[in-house]
């Protein structure tokens, strides 16, 4: 018998498999278009993740994460075309950028709950868009920064970069891997407990002897973090940065993503992200309108499946289990643990 | 080692108008289970809040063992050893009452450590374990908290005090909203905790509060109207006056005026 568990775990498994098996079976299946539309998708997933990690796992929702995002893109764009530094320094200066500038809004944003820290968060992202939006000698505004990305590893005269899709593509997956894996680890912890501690009761947290405020703002460090990665690979990815992704409705967007696809959960903004990057590459090829797809699909989402879809999966899943218990006791021992 | 494990001076707290707490000046002497009483308003919960942090006084200060702790931080005062129930039953309903304990029980550690897995914690699991067999909810250890039964989630609160390892603990209504066989089990939880620990508890239930308290404390108006053992409290004509000496006919006035209400 097959437990609830061993199917989550096998389809996980299957998941990285058919992920890391895509630089060669996307283009014979289908085209090599969907190779970058895939790597878009993971790229944006850490963005997802990371106002999953303030909302689904501390209770604070940020409609600003575009702002770190914009940071990650902006540090590695500046390092490369402005200061001439190589790959990894600039993927550095980036995720640091994001991370420096989490920190220093979260001391004041952090001090807030609900919509009090939800206006602040779009607060601070709209003053900093307008900021890169007219200083453009430091960030080309609308027109962003172009540069030539530098090789990511050099041995001698061998070289690995971005130029080779399929480099580029499992570089991406590879780092995407990474902090899914860091936040897996992150939310079996004893930090990660008492993130859902504040999350369910602030007050009991802080009798109990959590310091609420500090261990908000580290969450807020962490999914500075994520946005940072996300648009340090987004930079990488275009060759560019560019103001417009500090804008809120790329915030928006990220919301929608991680709450359709289940705050909370780990691969919730995953699978989100992923169903709204793939409507949106078939619908507007065929139709300018694809956001009011987007917005009927969001909204149908948090009216009939408030936890999103990995919402629907579990208790699909544990209806499953229900149904087998009384059967099984007869049997056996359930085989579940 | 003379200094009384808790002692407030002119402690005071208003909100708008209202004077909750006025002046109070209190000392636990400590080694005794004591009782906190008072007609509803006198300043009871308030009292505890300023105590533990929830509050800062208008006035006045606090010191825990000799310390001024007087405006600090509810975390800060948790960890130096003072935990607390609440008279609305707090815990965290979305975790199951064994991450309830776990989270409970390490949280007093310090240390939060981002990336080792809770799961394989043994040393605070094993203490959890302890708990739940000390307030009988073993078999609901998987249970999320936020589906207990009212009494239940008052014995997981006392629960989440015993695990603390507290020095002091202030226990507001614990047994409010129980049925007599949880009653017991509280009162005896309690009992074998005031052994090892300074406990004040508050409670309106007086067949508890005389059979559990050493020494009792009755407070009105944000004041302490008389101190002293059970005895004496009971033969006091102030606190019969203020408190236990209300007339019946005139409590079942006031029930029949709550039920039209």
């Amino acid at each position: 018998m097959i437990s609830p568990a061993t199917i989550e775990r096998l389809l996980v498994a299957a998941l990285a498999a058919f992920l890391l098996s895509v630089p060669w079976s996307i283009p014979a299946l289908i085209n090599s278009f969907w190779v970058s539309v895939i790597a878009e998708i993971l790229i944006w997933s850490l963005l997802a993740a990371s106002v999953n990690l303030l909302f689904g796992y501390v209770g604070l929702l940020s409609f600003g994460q575009a702002l770190y995002f914009g940071f990650g893109m902006y540090g590695v764009a500046i390092a490369i075309s402005d200061f001439g530094w190589s790959f990894w320094p600039a993927f550095a200066l980036g995720i640091v950028a994001a991370v420096a500038m989490a920190v220093a809004t979260g001391i004041f944003a952090v001090r807030l709950t609900w919509h009090y820290f939800a206006i602040i968060t779009v607060v601070f992202s709209l003053i900093f868009y307008f900021l890169a939006l007219t200083n453009k000698w430091l960030t080309g505004g609308d027109d962003g920064v172009n540069f030539t990305l530098p090789a990511t590893f050099s041995i001698g005269a061998a070289q690995w970069s971005f130029t080779d899709p399929a480099f580029q593509y499992l570089f991406i997956l590879a780092i995407v891997l990474l902090c899914f894996w860091l936040m897996h680890r992150l939310v079996n912890s004893p930090l990660g407990h008492a993130f859902l501690a504040i999350r369910n009761n602030e007050v009991r947290a802080s009798l109990i002897g959590l310091n609420v405020y500090l261990l908000r703002l580290i969450a807020f460090a962490l999914a500075g973090f994520l946005a940072g990665v996300s648009g340090a690979l987004f930079a990488f990815f275009g060759r560019y940065a560019s103001a417009t992704y500090m804008f809120y409705h790329v915030s928006g967007e990220a919301v929608v993503w991680a709450i359709v696809g289940g705050a909370g959960t780990l691969f919730g903004p995953l699978i989100g992200t992923a169903i709204f990057i793939v409507v949106r590459e078939i619908v507007s090829s065929h139709w300018e309108h694809h956001s009011l797809v987007v917005g009927a699909v969001a909204i149908l989402v948090v009216i009939f499946a408030p936890r999103g879809v990995m919402g629907l999966w579990r208790d699909w899943l544990a209806r499953l289990a229900d149904r087998r218990v009384p059967a099984s006791v007869e049997a056996k021992l359930r085989t579940e643990s | 080692m003379s200094d009384p494990v808790l002692r407030t001076e002119k402690l005071s707290k208003r909100f708008g108008g209202l004077t909750a707490v006025n002046g109070l000046t209190f000392e636990l002497a400590g080694g005794r289970l004591h009782a906190l009483i008072g007609p509803n308003g006198a300043g009871k919960t308030t009292f505890f809040n300023l105590i533990s942090g929830l509050l800062a006084p208008d006035g006045g200060r606090v010191f825990f063992c000799g310390r001024d702790i007087t405006g600090r931080r509810p975390h800060e005062i948790s960890r130096l050893g003072i935990k607390r129930t609440l008279q609305m039953k707090s815990v965290f309903p979305q975790l199951s009452v064994a991450d309830n304990l776990w989270i409970t029980g390490y949280a007093h550690g310090g240390f939060l450590h981002p990336l080792r897995s809770a799961a394989k914690d043994h040393r605070t699991r094993e203490k959890v374990e302890l708990v739940l067999e000390q307030i009988g909810l073993t078999a609901l250890a998987q249970r999320q908290a936020g589906t207990l039964s009212y009494g239940d989630v008052a014995l997981l609160e006392i629960g989440m005090a015993l695990i603390s390892e507290p020095r002091l603990l202030l226990l507001d209504e614990p047994t409010c909203g129980m049925s007599p066989a949880e009653t017991e089990r509280a009162v005896a939880a309690i009992r074998e905790l005031a052994r090892v620990i300074d406990i004040i508890i508050i409670e309106h239930d007086m067949e508890v509060v005389f059979e559990i308290a050493d020494e009792i404390t009755v407070m009105a108006q944000g004041t302490i109207l008389a101190s002293g053992q059970p005895r004496q409290i009971a033969t006091d004509d102030r606190v019969r006056e203020a408190y236990l000496g209300r007339d019946e006919d005139e409590d079942y006035i006031e029930e029949g005026g709550h039920a039209q209400a």
